[in-house]
């Protein structure tokens, strides 16, 4: 989010549309194909669509996590205002410690954690805005290569059941085959397939 | 760009990026942890996250595609090689692959 806000910064924007860009969307994927659209002059429907597919993962992830959380004490408007702190590293971490907790203290866990997450993010937009002057491009190049590597990280830490191992590694191959094929599709179409072959494939697989 | 289209903007991808979220929960609603539903959107899940790194690494958009392929692709194995090597530590991984991204890209 540094890099995010460091990159605004050099390319003309203000700091409240940075902390604001982070404050409402917490997605950095798709903040950086927002800035990327309207920098190339793409109009409001071209971001909206650009967007929308970018950010599109966060929909099953939010089918996956909500049953899991969802508490009958917790009123709904509760549970749409904790999706908004669905982020990849909220539900990894989440994944990752979810089965210590009790379930009546699972969605006070999340919210916590992806509050955090999320008021973190925000500070470091700022933060990268504010002095951004002080990174030079380079070390702003490695800042942004920690997004994908702290992503692969955290998959690889999932490696434990054969359907998510072939998931995993059906999602990585497919998207690389399917790129130039379909460029802007390619994403939705690989995860769902691998995803797809990878729980029939190993459905018999006892689920943990 | 307008000071007055870049905020539209970024209404438009807050309701474009929310949207999925919010679907998501309304989705949800019958879905329990013990269904097949649940375990097959758990692989789709993750098999998305793993095809936009896959993406990312080797196809990126913006600054990262101002490197190498060939960089970016040595230091994603630099980051399994030292996560496996040093007890699975996440923040000494990243950082290495990292260190070494910034240094490759500038002396190569």
């Amino acid at each position: 989010m540094f890099a995010f806000g460091a990159f605004l910064h050099s390319a003309g924007f203000d700091l409240y549309q940075s902390f604001l860009s982070t404050f409402f969307t917490f997605a950095l994927p798709g903040q950086f194909v927002m800035a990327e659209t309207i920098l190339a002059g793409g109009t409001l429907l071209n971001i909206f669509l650009a967007v929308l597919l970018t950010n599109s993962r966060l929909y099953p992830m939010t089918v996956n996590i909500t049953p899991v959380i969802r508490n009958s004490n917790i009123p709904k408007w509760k549970e749409y205002l904790g999706a908004h702190f669905i982020a990849v590293t909220s539900w990894f971490n989440f994944f990752a410690v979810e089965k210590s907790i009790n379930q009546e203290d699972k969605f006070d866990y999340f919210f916590g954690l992806g509050g955090f997450l999320w008021a973190n993010s925000v500070l470091c937009t700022v933060a990268g805005y504010l002095f951004s002057n002080l990174v030079s491009h380079e070390i702003l190049i490695g800042l942004v290569f920690i997004n994908p590597m702290y992503f692969l990280v955290m998959t690889v830490s999932n490696l434990k059941e054969k359907k998510l191992i072939c998931s995993i590694f059906l999602g990585a191959v497919l998207s690389i085959l399917l790129n130039d094929l379909f460029p802007g599709w390619s994403v939705l179409i690989a995860g769902i397939t691998s995803g797809t072959l990878g729980y029939f494939i190993f459905r018999k697989e006892i689920n943990e | 760009m307008s000071n007055q289209f870049i905020y539209l903007s970024i209404l438009v991808a807050s309701v474009g990026t929310y949207f999925c979220r919010a679907f998501g929960v309304f989705s949800a609603r019958n879905i329990k942890t013990d269904s097949e539903i649940f375990h097959w959107i758990r692989c789709v899940s993750i098999a998305i996250i793993s095809a936009v790194i896959a993406r990312i690494i080797l196809f990126p958009v913006g600054i990262l595609s101002e490197t190498s392929t060939s960089i970016r692709i040595v230091c994603t194995l630099i980051l399994l090689v030292v996560y496996f090597s040093f007890k699975k530590n996440v923040i000494f991984a990243v950082s290495s692959s990292a260190i070494c991204f910034v240094l490759l890209n500038h002396f190569l």
